[in-house]
């Protein structure tokens, strides 16, 4: 395909049912490499928790893209993002990945920067004979094009092309509410890493965490033990979650929204099964019935282009990276309220880790099918694969469901579980295609 | 002392055997039913954390039903990232006896390495770290009541399960 019509990759004809996705998408390095330029370079990512840097000097390093990122809390209080490298040989500056430091001091040449970026010190800088001209010139840190903050969560930009941040979550900041707001004292991510990399797209992971297709194969071995521990009282009862079993006769459905984003959900068969249901009254005082009524049901959402939250058996942020056209890495945090009791907390730890950690007993057989797809894009045929499971029940613009939750979605769709519909992906790739279409056509990448 | 020794290593190299070999049941049959497993996480580059309560964890079961979840999983032939099964070899070394109580308890520090050998992506990945036990006796038979491993690389492949570290 010529790289002009770079956006013919997603053959997108919604009125005649057709959304599908050319497999190169996955699999061609060239465009792998526009990617990091026109998507990840051009849009926000998510940089971390506000939790994270609670106090003066406390830092976090992160990347965008291929980009180096520190982010700071300075001595005022005020949290800063820049560019972790040092402005005078280029070397990383901050190689702790977290920590709490007035200054940091470059590995190389001792260049020297406090907590706000600015550099503080020159090493040997008085004998260093420097002519007015290097006087003259900034030798901060470089802050990133765009840095701004939503209910706890920081994000940052490498272009200043950007709408401002809630301008780009548009919509879906009403699902990313549900997730922030489950605490009266606000939410924290736990302490603890888990990161990993599977060896296949980034994409792979951005399309499976809202697929609800896959579970009931994918995820057979799974049902099984929480058959047993349902049916049996058998086996690890601290993790216990809803029986998956009676998900399947649930309601759910999907709202795709501008900028790529998109959210699925599904109500909830046992919400007394969920941590958040223990704090239901003060929830609904302070959220509204529809809020807290929302926070039960089963949401997964995409935050476009690498970051999601689920709120399935356990409350989820991931980000997944992409190192490589077949390589990603994953890292994996889990949210809870502020302040929240013991018991509730070490439950949830239980659920996150029985399902979305790398060494339980889920999460493992999704990278595994990574894996397997991307090995099967080496076959060298040209295709478009589908996105059309519920394509029949799309709904253009806001459901009377949407009306009701006072969000104004691009596209609804509500139904049967067993729709398991994949056009809640429709909404990632249209907004891959148009951004790789801008970029190779020196269009901005959005409309400011 | 040498004694209890001689009885906690082989108690461990019988683990290590029993995944190695995939005879689950034995393995399982090795821990108490009351038994600690914990995988900490780390909390930064140099420090691990310490509350399975309050932080996450690689693996905490606060008894062998956990465990017995695992072997489920394995044996089901219903996951894609079981199926085929890793080859593993573990060797365990540098066995230290760190406490006793009597004849009812004795802790043990050991050095671990596993090697991962995945028939299907043919690829090998490779787990080492330590481990710190709590053997209880019983009428002369010995089982693991505690196990804490650390694992030392944790920037970890696509999937790590019980049996591969």
């Amino acid at each position: 395909m010529d790289l002009k019509d770079i956006g013919l990759y997603v053959d997108d004809r919604p009125e005649q049912g057709v959304f599908r996705v050319h497999r190169d998408v996955f699999a061609d390095s060239e465009l792998f490499e526009l990617e990091q330029t026109y998507i990840f370079e051009r849009s926000w990512a998510f940089l971390a928790f506000a939790s994270q840097l609670a106090q003066p000097h406390d830092f976090v390093v992160t990347t965008i893209g291929r980009a180096p990122v520190l982010v700071m809390r300075d001595a005022a209080g005020r949290l800063g993002a820049f560019l972790n490298v040092c402005r005078h040989k280029g070397a990383v500056l901050a190689r702790a990945e977290s920590g709490n430091r007035k200054h940091h001091v470059c590995n190389y040449h001792g260049w020297a920067y406090d907590s706000g970026g600015k550099n503080v010190d020159i090493k040997d800088r008085k004998a260093a004979c420097y002519a007015a001209a290097f006087d003259a010139e900034n030798h901060d840190l470089v802050p990133l094009a765009r840095f701004a903050s939503y209910k706890g969560l920081l994000f940052g930009s490498l272009s200043s092309e950007v709408p401002a941040l809630e301008d780009y979550l548009g919509e879906l900041k009403f699902f990313i509410d549900l997730a922030m707001e489950q605490g009266p004292q606000g939410m924290e991510c736990l302490p603890g890493r888990i990161t990993y990399t599977y060896d296949a797209n980034w994409k792979l992971q951005m399309d499976n965490g809202v697929d609800f297709y896959h579970l009931t194969t994918t995820h057979t071995s799974f049902m099984d033990v929480v058959r047993r521990r349902e049916r049996a009282k058998a086996g690890n009862q601290a993790a216990r979650a809803f029986d998956w079993d009676k998900r399947l006769t649930q309601e759910g459905g999907m709202f795709n929204f501008r900028h790529g984003h998109t959210a699925i959900w599904l109500n909830q068969p046992q919400p007394e099964r969920r941590q958040v249901y223990a704090s239901l009254d003060e929830v609904r005082k302070r959220v509204g019935d529809t809020r807290a009524e929302w926070m039960l049901k089963l949401r997964n959402i995409v935050v476009f282009p690498n970051m999601q939250i689920a709120d399935s058996t356990s409350l989820l942020l991931r980000t997944f990276r992409p190192l490589a056209v077949d390589k990603t890495e994953m890292r994996v945090y889990c949210m809870a309220p502020v302040g929240e009791p013991a018991d509730l907390r070490a439950w949830r730890l239980r659920q996150f880790e029985d399902f979305f950690n790398v060494s339980g007993l889920a999460t493992p057989d999704d990278t595994a099918v990574y894996e397997d797809t991307q090995a099967g894009f080496a076959a060298p045929v040209t295709w478009f694969q589908g996105y059309q499971r519920g394509m029949g029940a799309l709904e253009p613009g806001a459901s009377a469901l949407a009306r009701n939750m006072g969000i104004k979605p691009v596209a609804s769709l509500h139904g049967s579980y067993m729709i398991q519909t994949e056009t809640c992906l429709h909404a990632p790739y249209r907004e891959w295609a148009r951004l790789m279409q801008a970029g190779v056509s020196g269009e901005r990448p959005y409309l400011l | 002392m040498t004694d209890l020794l001689e009885v906690g290593r082989e108690i461990l190299y019988r683990e290590a055997a029993y995944l190695d070999e995939q005879r689950w049941d034995e393995w399982l049959a090795l821990f108490t039913e009351d038994c600690e497993y914990w995988v900490p996480t780390w909390r930064t580059e140099g420090e691990l954390t310490s509350n399975p309560r309050a932080e996450i964890s690689h693996v905490y079961y606060a008894g062998r039903a956990g465990l017995e979840d695992r072997i489920v999983r394995i044996r089901s032939g219903r996951s894609p990232a079981s199926m085929p099964l890793r080859r593993t070899t573990h060797i365990v070394a540098n066995v230290l006896l760190t406490g006793t109580e009597g004849d009812a308890l004795m802790r043990l520090r050991s050095s671990w390495t596993s090697h991962v050998f995945d028939p299907h992506h043919k690829k090998t990945d490779v787990f080492f770290g330590h481990a710190y036990y709590e053997l209880r006796g019983e009428g002369g038979t010995w089982s693991i009541a505690k196990k804490k491993t650390i694992l030392q690389n944790d920037y970890l492949p696509s999937m790590v399960d019980i049996y591969c570290i």
